[in-house]
């Protein structure tokens, strides 16, 4: 009897077999596929990674890196990180219609998601390109290789993300097309692009 | 009697047809796919070892220490540089047997066909260049240091900054497996493919840095890339193996 | 239509934006120019506050509070590597 209500109560992942975890939450439950953890999790480390050597590198010229970090214009960052955050808010959103059936909510919310993901790569263009013009470039020092570098690298994501939401709306159109688990993992590459952001913002925007 | 015999010998057949089973695919397959990880192990021993080529040595070094490197390596690059211009065809096997896999996908052949493509223009700058450019850089005892200089630097820039086509290459192999119904490939070995493509993109500064994690030999330029690549690869090999497994013997040939 | 779910991801929302905006008054001074100087106590917040950012988008967006242990410990532990790296780097 326990095993059937197992069986009922969880949904695909292999770890929530205890019967504790049955008294927590009724439905333990890994979003979307389990490929696109292999993707996020193995992003996480790598990126990880990054950070770190950043730090080391930092370390070793702490006054340049903060002379540098002057340069940096932090009200964009904090936009950014606004347009980022509601995005991933709409996104979470959008998982959460889809769910409930309503496919023409997921959808508009997705469409803002993306929108929110387009405005961000805008502002980071300008941003670039104000960098540029003030005679900041990816040459300048070891703080601007890694400010474009890291900035850079996480503009792909954020287009791949474009490029993946763009999928789940073409899903969501289509009621033949339409699978929860592609909305899930479309939201959950989303929200990574979200958190690496968190990250890259607060090592070269912020901390001092 | 019959009956004994058969009973005693069905279930070893059975377990011998399974086993037998397991190893199916077809034999023309198995032998190009063994070159792989023969062509890989022999690019190993060749990049690591003989031409000293991985890791790179250091981009901020002087026209003399460059000419020091030239001498003090000269007999292993030959004998490296000199097996690998032989056996580079390895390289187009490897790309052939992915592509002859990518081609069972339901995408279509139109993605393996770009795999195809970029990989093999990729194998030049990639691969070859910095065989031919060490190669010539050792061949005249005397030569003048600023031209081994230039060696030195077109040969390594070409090795770690060759990007774009095996972006390309590794951008289709990724949008196939995701796409593709036959489940040729697991479908997170796409997304180890957009790592590869993350790390070619942070190999890019190494045309302007000079030391540091983004030189040619920097940390992340060159040493997380060779780390994620080696994963990449092995990962390929694993696959391509089980790819061959589970071909049915009396698959269609491929059109 | 405010669901449950729907109301705490925009509750997750709000905090995760108001924190960002604290981390902006704490930034090398939010006017262009002005100097930057090394201080632990602020570089401490910001590390503790994105520690919070970040675990607060996995938890809620990324939906790990309903997922299995492993998971949950697994997103743990990367944040606390990250951070706990980040710290000690920057106080060595």
């Amino acid at each position: 009897m326990t095993h059937a209500e197992q069986a009922t109560s969880e949904s695909g992942s292999p770890a929530a077999s205890s019967g504790s975890e049955i008294e927590q939450h009724p439905a333990v439950h890994v979003p979307g596929d389990g490929h696109m953890w292999v993707m996020v999790l193995g992003d996480l480390i790598i990126f990880g990674a990054y950070f770190i050597i950043f730090m080391v590198y930092r370390a070793m010229e702490p006054q340049e890196f903060l002379r540098s970090q002057e340069h940096l214009n932090i009200n964009i960052g904090v936009l950014n990180t606004l347009v980022l955050l509601a995005s991933s808010r709409f996104v979470a959103r959008s998982v959460q219609a889809a769910r409930g059936g309503d496919h023409a909510l997921a959808l508009r919310l997705t469409y803002l998601g993306g929108l929110c993901g387009v405005a961000f790569i805008v502002i980071k263009a300008y941003e670039w390109s104000t960098k540029i013009a003030q005679g900041y470039t990816i040459s300048s020092n070891d703080f601007f290789m890694f400010y474009y570098m890291l900035t850079g690298v996480h503009l792909f994501h954020v287009s791949l993300g474009l490029l993946i939401l763009g999928i789940t709306a073409r899903e969501l159109r289509n009621p033949r097309r339409r699978r929860i688990s592609m909305v899930e993992s479309g939201a959950t590459y989303w929200h990574m692009v979200d958190l690496l952001w968190i990250v890259i913002f607060a090592l070269l925007y912020v901390m001092r | 009697m019959s009956n004994t015999i058969s009973t005693h010998t069905s279930p070893s057949a059975s377990t011998a047809d399974t086993r037998r089973a397991k190893r199916a695919g077809k034999r023309d397959v198995w032998l190009v796919f063994w070159i792989v990880p023969a062509f890989y192990t022999a690019f190993g021993v060749i990049f690591f070892a003989l031409a000293r080529v991985m890791p790179p040595p250091r981009p901020d070094v002087t026209t003399d220490q460059m000419v020091h490197f030239f001498h003090a390596h000269g007999l292993t690059i030959k004998i490296g540089f000199g097996v690998l211009v032989l056996i580079l065809g390895g390289a187009g096997v490897a790309n052939g047997i992915v592509v002859y896999h990518m081609k069972r996908m339901t995408v279509g052949s139109v993605l393996a066909y770009a795999y195809l493509g970029s990989m093999s223009i990729g194998a030049l700058p990639g691969c070859l260049l910095v065989a031919i450019c060490f190669l010539t850089a050792v061949y005249r005892p005397g030569r003048d240091p600023q031209l081994l200089a230039l060696l030195y630097d077109l040969g390594l820039l070409s090795y770690v900054g060759s990007l774009g086509c095996f972006s390309t290459a590794y951008f289709a192999f990724a949008v196939a497996i995701l796409y593709d119904r036959n489940q040729i490939f697991p479908k997170w070995l796409a997304y180890v493919s957009v790592w590869q493509i993350v790390t070619e993109i942070l190999a890019v500064p190494v045309f302007v840095s000079k030391a540091g994690p983004f030189a040619w030999n920097g940390s992340i330029s060159f040493w997380m890339g060779t780390v994620i690549f080696g994963f990449w690869l092995s990962c390929v090999i694993v696959f391509l193996m089980k790819a061959n497994e589970r071909q049915p013997v009396d698959e269609a040939p491929l059109d | 239509m405010t669901t449950t779910a729907a109301r705490t991801t925009t509750y997750a929302w709000i905090l995760l934006s108001a924190i960002t905006i604290v981390s902006w008054w704490l930034a090398p001074g939010h006017a262009r120019g002005a100097a930057a100087v090394a201080s632990v106590p602020i570089t401490l917040a910001v590390i503790l506050l994105a520690f919070i950012k970040g675990r607060l988008i996995i938890r809620y967006f990324m939906e790990v509070r309903t997922a299995p242990r492993w998971l949950k410990l697994f997103t743990d532990a990367w944040l606390t590597v990250l951070w706990a790296g980040v710290l000690a780097i920057y106080l060595y």
